[in-house]
């Protein structure tokens, strides 16, 4: 099942905009090395998912994934040959909505080398570029 | 050997003037402690790196101030690549202090041969000790982590005069057999949309009015 909030306020949301870095949620917490944006963007639930399927395949059961982020945000679209008007569209997917900065994942209990390829293969899955990311001492 | 930092005064504060003196190579830093005044400084961006690079956390700071100081905290941009303020406390090298020490693995595990997993579980632990002794991070060596065995904050290589904060029981790294993820329930029963928080009160009042 996709990521998906259980209880909102609002069951649509206003598109906004992305302005300036991640302030927070920019260093490796959980794990030992990280996956961190380096645009801005929306990831879908489902991309999230696709990301994780993508990681724990390559990490079988050695290893720990973290998924930093989570689909906060309903994204609506209107179905295909539908003139316009008629007022906002249905909810049709969930997403995250990313800075430049946001560790996307973790990954613990791996080798360097082991948690690099595993964040290639991800990567492949993102709609938006990342780095390599290790946990700072201070 | 403490480390040796060369420090300015820096006379204007405020991020209008940091960004300036960063744009110009030199970091801003401040020091405090032992019921003294604050003293705002910039040191040079170069050697600032150098220090945090070694790992080092003691410095003795000449120029403007001298002084034995230790590095409390250090602010890095989002990037985690430049360091953009960092803070230092006087202290006497036999003084003691509390900070936090990453937990390294070192080796290879035999239980992983075995067929287990090797699972990091503290990555940080908060230590009281001499500020002289302080390393960067505490290294553990797995290389006779068995499967089934575990390796608890007690069984840390501390520092000389260094004792743990916390639990000592807990466990820093064990080795145990891998947990296949648990098959997830059937889509249908699955709620396609989130709850909205007061719809279904709107609803029961308007089928009242009918």
């Amino acid at each position: 099942m996709a990521l998906m909030p259980k209880r909102v306020k609002h069951r649509k949301s206003q598109r906004g905009r992305i302005k300036g870095e991640a302030s927070r949620g920019n260093r490796v917490v959980f794990g030992e090395f990280g996956l961190q944006t380096v645009q801005g963007g929306w990831i879908s639930a489902a991309t999230i998912e696709a990301g994780r399927i993508a990681a724990q395949q390559y990490l079988r059961t050695e290893g720990r994934l973290y998924i930093r982020i989570f689909p906060h945000k309903s994204v609506t679209s209107i179905p295909l040959e539908t003139r316009m008007g008629k007022g906002k569209g249905e909810p049709d997917y969930w997403a995250a909505v990313v800075r430049p900065g946001t560790v996307l994942y973790e990954i613990s209990g791996v080798s360097e080398e082991a948690a690099r390829m595993c964040f290639t293969r991800l990567a492949h899955k993102m709609p938006v570029k990342v780095r390599f990311l290790r946990r700072r001492p201070i | 050997m403490a480390e040796v930092l060369t420090v300015k005064i820096r006379e204007h504060a405020g991020k209008h003037h940091s960004r300036r003196l960063r744009n110009s190579g030199s970091i801003p830093v401040v020091l405090y402690g032992h019921g003294k005044e604050n003293v705002c400084l910039s040191t040079p961006a170069e050697q600032l790196d150098a220090v945090i690079r070694h790992g080092s956390r003691l410095i003795d700071l000449t120029g403007a101030v001298s002084e034995s100081a230790f590095i409390r905290e250090v602010q890095w941009d989002t990037w985690g690549t430049h360091v953009l303020h960092v803070d230092f406390t006087r202290i006497s090298a036999d003084e003691k202090v509390e900070v936090q020490l990453l937990v390294e693995l070192r080796g290879e595990a035999p239980g992983v041969k075995e067929g287990g997993v090797v699972e990091h579980l503290i990555h940080e632990v908060q230590i009281e000790c001499p500020a002289a002794a302080v390393s960067e991070k505490l290294e553990v060596n797995i290389n006779s982590l068995k499967l089934g065995d575990s390796i608890t904050v007690a069984d840390l290589k501390l520092p000389e005069g260094a004792s743990v904060h916390g639990d000592p029981t807990a466990v820093v790294v064990h080795c145990v057999e891998p947990v296949e993820a648990p098959e997830e329930e059937a889509a249908e029963a699955a709620p396609t949309e989130p709850e909205v928080i007061g719809a279904k009160e709107k609803e029961e009042e308007g089928t009242k009015e009918q």
